[in-house]
């Protein structure tokens, strides 16, 4: 198995559920060990988070022919909200770093973990993670990282349809996806083939599991049509309908 | 990257010990009866284990410390962990068999000494140098300035070492002016290796770009919220802001105190060994910490770089 993300770069619209989903399970997980707060209701926060959103302007650099035309506005010109968490690298370089042996990754299901019992809290997996994906716990001195809610995929008190990372289950725009990307039949191999999902920084070569579908470009409104006149007798009573509602 | 003081320290101290005792053990494999010998060794096992006393500094679970030595096989750090701890039984080794006067061992585990420094050197090298996600040090520069630089600031101290005992008793001058030369030219390679790494900094290979990690197709992107309001693990760890003008001036203070001066008394005032031990101290200090500052993270892109 090769379990891991799909997110939807599109439909994200950034509002940090993901993520604070993620410190709600995980801030009290055995398996992840704690998220803590640093002076949680004070002057300075901080604090570690397996997942972080990221709000960026994306404008698209050469826009077609059939999109310079209307008023002159791009058509795809938009703000692209992007969730972070471990991407469970096939070749994880944070596992290959460890010294003690504390980071690895399961060969069952590629999900990448840290046993805190045997972290000695040196930085160097952070280091050698390009995501951003390890971020120490100070209080307990080891590190923390996103576990795919390990704790909750596998727990068959749950009811099947819960049995997904927290992030998952919270996003309210089905944004986020999970599954096994070895089965070429899952619904995250099917919509990553589909929309041509992508790895982050693929030339690092740390061959990352988890997929982000590129932002789609609008479809344009026929706005000429959208004014005519409706042809027959339902779309003309839809349309009065409307035009009374907006009296 | 954030320049760790812990760390900035034990690789200067570390690296300083082990040159020291390279050179040691070599002269006095070499030259037999070396007055300064014991001085220099013990010098070297302070400096040496200052640093690594130093370095569990930087561990935020010391602990769990001794599983260092676990992933041998994988992790540099590792390596550089066990090839430091057997410093010390092969030193031991050396040490008793010089003292007992057995030829055959002293010659045997002295060069295994000086083979196991120069390891622990580059294994602390390629700590840095493997890493994918700092293009500023992945190159042989990195790796190589580690051993050298230790080599170097361990032969300034073995000349210091000499020519201390030198002060109160006769000596021929032979030694002194091996020495000198020894560290006239290791200072040579060293400042013209800082060097060569400070002219291919501008054009190491750049970081990626924010739509490659972002995995945006080709279009400007920028940075609209970073999504937290303080400060983070991430952002105090990776996006260590320095001033460009302040990095040029302290680029020629690491050149000027670490290599530059160290070498000028070398050549003109030969006699003037501990401030020229002093002077390229502190400017492997400067060289150190700056290395750490003025390197960038990948993780900087999705913070806006």
């Amino acid at each position: 198995m090769k379990l891991g993300l799909v997110v939807d770069l599109d439909t994200c619209v950034g509002c940090h559920a993901c993520a604070v989903a993620c410190k709600e399970w995980n801030g009290q997980s055995l398996m992840a060990g704690g998220a803590p707060d640093y002076d949680g209701h004070g002057a300075a926060p901080s604090g570690v988070w397996f997942n972080r959103v990221r709000h960026y302007e994306f404008t698209a650099q050469a826009p077609g022919p059939e999109q310079a035309q209307g008023c002159g506005h791009v058509n795809l010109s938009k703000t692209i909200n992007v969730p972070m968490s471990c991407m469970h690298c096939e070749d994880a370089d944070c596992v290959t770093v460890c010294p003690t042996g504390a980071s690895y990754k399961r060969a069952e299901d590629g999900i990448v973990l840290i046993d805190p019992e045997k972290c000695m809290g040196c930085n160097y997996c952070a280091w050698a993670c390009p995501y951003g994906a390890r971020e120490l716990d100070t209080d307990a001195g080891v590190m923390r990282k996103c576990t795919l809610c390990v704790d909750r995929i596998y727990d068959e008190q749950l009811p099947a349809a819960e049995r997904q990372p927290a992030c998952v289950l919270a996003c309210p725009a089905h944004a986020r996806h999970f599954g096994d990307f070895d089965d070429a039949g899952s619904l995250v191999s099917l919509i990553t083939k589909a929309r041509e999902g992508v790895a982050l920084l693929p030339e690092l070569d740390y061959k990352p599991v988890n997929r982000y579908l590129p932002p789609r470009a609008a479809p344009e409104v026929d706005t000429a049509q959208a004014d005519a006149r409706p042809a027959n007798l339902k779309d003309r009573l839809r349309a009065m309908a409307n035009r009374l509602i907006e009296l | 990257m954030k320049p760790a003081l812990s760390v900035v320290f034990f690789t200067v101290s570390s690296g300083a010990g082990l040159g020291l005792l390279i050179w040691a053990t070599l002269a006095r494999l070499m030259q037999g009866s070396q007055p300064g010998f014991g001085f220099a060794v013990a010098m070297a096992g302070v400096l040496f284990t200052a640093g690594l006393l130093s370095s569990s500094l930087h561990l935020a679970n010391p602990r769990n410390g001794w599983r260092a030595f676990a992933r041998f096989r994988h992790s540099w750090l590792s390596r550089e962990g066990v090839f430091a701890v057997a410093v010390y039984p092969v030193a031991a080794a050396f040490l008793w068999a010089d003292a007992h006067a057995l030829r055959g061992l002293a010659l045997v585990s002295g060069l295994l000494l000086v083979a196991l420094a120069l390891i622990v050197l580059a294994c602390t090298g390629m700590i840095y140098a493997c890493l994918k996600t700092v293009p500023h040090w992945r190159n042989w520069q990195t790796a190589v300035a580690y051993p050298l630089f230790g080599l170097m600031s361990g032969a300034l101290l073995w000349l210091a070492a000499i020519s201390g005992a030198a002060a109160d008793q006769a000596l021929n001058d032979t030694p002194m002016r091996q020495g000198t030369m020894l560290a006239l030219l290791l200072l040579v390679a060293g400042g013209a290796l800082k060097l060569s790494y400070y002219l291919r900094f501008a054009r190491a290979p750049a970081l990626p770009s924010l739509n490659a990690a972002i995995g945006l197709p080709p279009g400007r992107v920028r940075l609209l919220d970073v999504g937290h309001s303080g400060r983070t693990f991430l952002t105090d760890e990776f996006v260590f802001a320095l001033a460009r003008e302040q990095a040029r001036l302290l680029r020629w203070v690491a050149l000027g105190l670490g290599f530059a001066l160290p070498g000028l008394l070398l050549a003109f005032a030969p006699r003037w060994t501990a401030p020229a031990v002093a002077s390229c101290l502190a400017g492997l200090l400067v060289e150190r910490w700056l290395f750490f500052a003025e390197a960038r993270h990948v993780v900087r892109v999705y913070h806006g770089a």
